[in-house]
């Protein structure tokens, strides 16, 4: 019996052995090895960058290995490390240390601008009211006009019930959210929640199980409940551009589910991933995607969200100081007044 | 006759300076009850954490750490059991390459033992104890993922050893104590799930782990002295403590460890409960 008991007790003793992680060292070659790993366990869209562009992560470590192993300067490792993470095309995966952040650009930089705050004047004018970071007012012929250009402020329900009451004599609402790189989902589906009168199921959410590339958790059901302000039934355009980004894709990934909602202009930057945190041994930041975000068919929407009616602003109407866009949203919302007074007569 | 062996036993089992004193006490008019040592204490704490969830390296910096404890005699049984009870709380602050991380831990513990005299002035102790603890290290700078939270419960095996020793004409007592937790369970996120999945969406599955020595290898190691001083009540010691505090998980592929170390200060009160009218109402002025 003592026996068993010590046997017992010795086991117990080699298994309380230290808990740690990998150490990588504080050198180039250390913090590229555990750069390269980080992403290896925890970036959750790497079978849609190899489906995509054919993103080889193995490869990517003997490309860039050498040039680490051979870099003396941090500001170059920086830049190398880097170049490193943009090859994974995703605007939520950035370095950060006092050389600056390390962002991924070319999704909203190769591709048509579809905005401009010069040519916005001439429609939200001058007088237009600003609430949290929103901007809004009437345009001729009853159409409200929102401007939303970021979610990184949290709006108070007051606040938008307050905007809505303000526009509640418009027959419809351009809700214009180009430009927006995002923010907190809380914040965009707090406003996604002033259009629906029902509780909605509108997507899937996902996450990392384990370190493998595929370890992906069931995707779980998203559902948003309606606001407890005011609710806004009536039509409503949502206008993007390639830089609605992350937050904002988020948003038009809820709206383009709404029978009231209709999405015009370009493609959406993408970016459904929610980025997690963490180091490198020199304790330069790192973010990257790690709960990956689906619609309702399942579909990743990583690499953005096409509108239901494509159009960008003309090189004509730029020089003229004209929206095509809002021009769009425009006629979309006299024909659908036309149509339904059609019927009713 | 065997009441006042067994008050006397219990006076040399536990913490109290002034032996002399209650024995000469218990012999002459008032009979304790029982004898409860209650100590608080203050101390610093070096911290050693790591939590994979919220970062790969270790936060290394300095805590301040409060503990409370209860040591009695069981209310039947002869005194053949004692009860204790501690509570700790830790607030920290560690850093790693110009990171900060903050710590908050509070625990509260409940065990019974059962002593063995094993030798003049050596006491054995072994028993049970159930843990408690919850709190947070919280990274400032992450963004979706700030915190790792922290709450579990486990039965643990706990024991003691406790040393009566004649020294400069008093007698100062020496003890150890480990805590090994054995089974329990604990909040455990998966791998790469965010709060706002677990907390904002309600999806909430798998989060509790049934934990064991071989997903939680950890334990505590306290290691005291108390010193006689000369008070009023002659019922008082000084506590001078070190505490090794060693969790570890490894669940879900995230790593952690909080490794604190603590060196504190404080004092130890021992109160002889007495009974009169068969009621427990009034305490010895001893």
């Amino acid at each position: 019996m003592p026996k068993n008991i010590l046997t017992y007790l010795m086991t117990l003793l080699l298994l309380t052995s230290c808990i740690g992680e990998e150490e990588f060292e504080n050198s180039s070659n250390g913090n590229f090895e555990a750069l390269w790993q980080l992403v290896d366990e925890r970036y959750c869209f790497f079978a849609q960058a190899e489906q995509e562009y054919g993103l080889d992560w193995y490869s990517i470590y003997e490309k860039y290995k050498p040039m680490a192993d051979s870099c003396s300067d941090e500001r170059a490792l920086f830049d190398l490390l880097g170049d490193m993470l943009k090859e994974l095309r995703d605007g939520h995966v950035n370095l950060s240390s006092k050389y600056g952040t390390s962002y991924y650009w070319d999704w909203r930089l190769q591709q048509p601008l579809n905005f401009s705050d010069s040519i916005q004047r001439n429609y939200l004018g001058t007088d237009f009211k600003w609430s949290n970071g929103i901007k809004y007012n009437i345009l001729p012929d009853s159409i409200g006009y929102i401007y939303v250009e970021s979610f990184s402020n949290s709006f108070a329900t007051g606040n938008l019930a307050l905007m809505l009451y303000t526009l509640k004599e418009c027959k419809a609402l351009i809700l214009d959210i180009r430009n927006n790189g995002g923010g907190m989902i809380t914040s965009a589906e707090e406003l996604a929640s002033s259009f629906i009168n029902k509780k909605i199921h509108y997507g899937y959410m996902q996450h990392k199980t384990g370190k493998g590339h595929y370890d992906l958790s069931t995707p779980e059901p998203l559902y948003l409940e309606p606001s407890n302000g005011v609710r806004w039934l009536r039509p409503v355009v949502v206008l993007t551009n390639r830089s609605v980004y992350s937050a904002a894709n988020h948003f038009v990934m809820i709206m383009r589910g709404l029978p009231n909602a209709t999405i015009v202009g370009d493609n959406t930057g993408g970016g459904s991933g929610l980025p997690l945190n963490s180091t490198l041994p020199n304790g330069w930041k790192v973010r990257l995607s790690a709960c990956p975000t689906l619609d309702l068919e399942y579909n990743h929407t990583e690499f953005g969200i096409a509108p239901d009616v494509k159009v960008d602003i003309t090189s004509n109407d730029w020089n003229k100081g004209r929206d095509t866009i809002i021009e769009t949203a425009k006629d979309l919302i006299f024909e659908h007044y036309n149509k339904k007074e059609g019927k009713e007569q | 006759m065997r009441i006042a062996h067994l008050i006397l036993t219990a006076l040399a089992l536990l913490t109290t300076p002034v032996m002399s004193r209650a024995q000469y006490i218990v012999t002459d008019t008032i009979i304790p009850e029982r004898i409860v040592v209650k100590s608080s204490q203050f101390g610093i704490t070096l911290l050693n954490n790591l939590d994979t969830y919220l970062s790969n390296y270790n936060h290394e910096g300095l805590g301040l750490n409060y503990g409370y404890e209860v040591f009695r005699d069981a209310r039947t049984g002869d005194y053949r059991w004692k009860y204790q009870t501690l509570f700790n709380a830790t607030v920290g602050y560690a850093t790693q390459g110009g990171n900060i991380q903050l710590t908050g831990l509070i625990s509260q513990n409940w065990g019974g033992y059962h002593p063995f005299r094993v030798a003049k002035g050596l006491t054995l102790l072994a028993g049970a104890q159930i843990q408690l603890e919850g709190g947070a290290l919280y990274n400032p700078s992450n963004g979706n993922n700030p915190a790792a939270a922290k709450l579990r419960t486990a039965l643990a095996a706990s024991g003691m050893a406790i040393y009566h020793f004649p020294f400069r004409r008093s007698e100062w007592i020496a003890r150890y104590q480990v805590d090994i937790p054995l089974i329990g369970m604990m909040f455990a996120p998966e791998f790469g799930q965010s709060y706002y999945e677990i907390f904002g969406l309600g999806h909430a599955n798998n989060i509790v782990a049934f934990t064991h020595p071989g997903n939680n290898p950890s334990w505590r190691h306290t290691l005291s002295l108390d010193i006689p001083i000369k008070t009023k009540r002659h019922s008082t010691t000084l506590r001078i403590s070190y505490i090794a505090d060693l969790y570890q998980s490894r669940i879900n592929d995230i790593n952690c460890h909080i490794y604190r170390h603590t060196f504190s200060i404080g004092f130890a009160r021992t109160i002889f409960k007495v009974k009169t009218n068969n009621k427990l109402n009034a305490y010895s002025p001893y």
